[in-house]
């Protein structure tokens, strides 16, 4: 048995005297999908961004295929950080995508592919170009390699984004509330190629709102509240026969605001 | 006025001209240098350095050029520094407005969004690849109106250095004024030739702006 891709043993993380995460216990397999479910300010960001070490952990283990990011456990049982060469290597490996896109301004979509490749997997520039028109064609845009992002629509950035992340070749892939920033309707393309990577095995971890999503795709829900993971399991056991009042509190209005 | 007097002036004029733009393109871009330096170090967050960096800004913005380039002009040979005028000039000018640019700059890098930022940093981006490919481009685009205002305003200062001899347009124009007693027409030409300086500065430094920001107005070929 291979260690999980993803394993955080009780993890904390304060933003001055508020603690942000609780001793967060959480494990995500090999091609397996983990959604990460609850209310805003529970938490639920700040823990996937210290999965690649965007965010530093004050305490607890957070390892990636069995090495902890970010922190290097010395013989005297003290711990120091990690060299920062170390940390760039781990965190090619980890595919992010943001909320709000990120992608650079100045790049085109093309570029904006090809730019992680040639600077930090060091391909020259054609095949850094050829990789990335193959990611973009993967994510269904391979007709506005040339475009610049303010050209694209959010679902088409988003869908840029994820092919930026894509063709790095990550181990696993993060997902901060990918669809949040989206109009309804751009939703569902950015949905369809999410779905298509978890379909291939992809490892995911998922920040997300998108209950229908969660529900169909994952193959577990984490729900947080407070810095804390209250209920975990396969989606329909949260989904509908969770213990904890808190869940079913959370998804009741969820359910109330999206029926008419 | 005399006509035949005032085209006698003419070559003067030209030529002071001439030492107004070499001074003020070369102590403009020893001051963007200059600032740029201090910008980048700034951002390293050296404790002293820091100190040091942000005092240089307070002292250079916060008193006026006729004294620092008479300090730097009159006192600098005691510590040492022998300049001739336009050398000194132009030494003022670039300190100057360095502590400006080094402010234009810093609201430049402020101005990059953190997110593309950290999208390098997610994709394991060495901090100067980061720095070059990233935040540089983001930060100068941003900066770029700052710096031809400030350039233009930098074009004006130029006539402090007729105070230390050197001899650049205001100092010719002066001179006019004292050997034909007449006072306008000489201080009319000055205004012709800064009005064209000027224009031509803006002009650049509209069509620099539309250059830099081209991904914004059209689509064209990745290079």
């Amino acid at each position: 048995m291979s260690a999980p891709m993803i394993e955080l043993v009780k993890v904390s993380k304060s933003f001055g005297a508020h603690e942000v995460l609780r001793g967060v216990d959480l494990g995500v397999k090999r091609s397996e999908v983990v959604c990460l479910i609850g209310p805003s300010g529970s938490g639920k960001s700040t823990l996937l961004r210290c999965v690649n070490f965007l965010e530093p952990y004050d305490a607890g283990d957070l390892r990636i295929d069995g090495r902890l990011i970010g922190y290097e456990d010395k013989p005297d049982g003290t711990r120091g950080r990690m060299g920062a060469r170390t940390l760039r290597a781990m965190r090619r490996e980890i595919g992010m995508v943001f909320q709000h896109f990120n992608l650079w301004p100045h790049m085109t979509a093309l570029g904006n592919v090809a730019e992680p490749l040639r600077r930090v997997r060091g391909l020259q520039a054609r095949g850094a170009a050829d990789r990335a028109m193959a990611m973009l064609t993967r994510v269904g845009l391979a007709a506005k390699a040339d475009a610049y992002p303010f050209r694209l629509s959010g679902g088409q950035q988003q869908r840029v984004a994820i092919a930026r992340a894509l063709a790095m070749q990550p181990r696993l892939m993060l997902f901060d509330e990918p669809t949040s920033a989206l109009d309804p309707e751009l939703v569902g393309e950015v949905l369809e190629v999410m779905r298509s990577l978890a379909a291939e095995g992809m490892t995911m971890l998922i920040v997300t709102h998108e209950m229908g999503f969660a529900a169909h795709v994952a193959d577990r829900i984490a729900f947080i509240d407070e810095g804390r993971i209250i209920d975990e399991g396969p989606p329909r056991r949260v989904f509908h026969e969770s213990p904890e009042p808190r869940v079913r509190q959370f998804l009741q209005t969820h359910h109330d605001r999206n029926a008419f | 006025m005399n006509l035949d007097l005032f085209w006698h002036y003419v070559p003067s004029l030209l030529s002071g001209f001439g030492v107004t733009v070499v001074c003020w393109s070369a102590g403009g871009a020893l001051g963007l240098l200059l600032g740029f330096a201090i910008a980048l170090l700034r951002r390293l967050r050296i404790p002293p350095l820091s100190w040091l960096l942000r005092a240089f800004i307070e002292v250079f913005r916060g008193t006026p050029f006729l004294m620092q380039l008479f300090l730097l002009y009159a006192g600098g040979p005691s510590i040492g520094l022998k300049l001739s005028a336009t050398a000194a000039g132009i030494l003022g000018l670039g300190l100057y407005s360095s502590a400006y640019f080094a402010e234009i700059f810093r609201a430049g890098f402020a101005a990059v969004p953190v997110g593309q930022i950290e999208a390098a940093v997610s994709v394991g981006m060495a901090p100067f690849d980061a720095m070059m490919r990233v935040i540089l481009p983001a930060a100068l685009i941003a900066a770029v109106p700052a710096i031809v205002n400030m350039l233009i305003i930098l074009s004006k200062e130029t006539v402090v250095l007729s105070i230390i001899t050197v001899p650049e347009l205001m100092y010719q124009v002066q001179t006019m004024a004292a050997e034909t007693f007449t006072a306008f027409g000489a201080i009319f030409a000055m205004a012709v030739f800064y009005w064209l300086l000027v224009e031509a500065v803006s002009r650049l430094g509209l069509r620099l702006e539309a250059r830099v920001t081209a991904y914004l107005a059209h689509e064209e070929r990745a290079a």
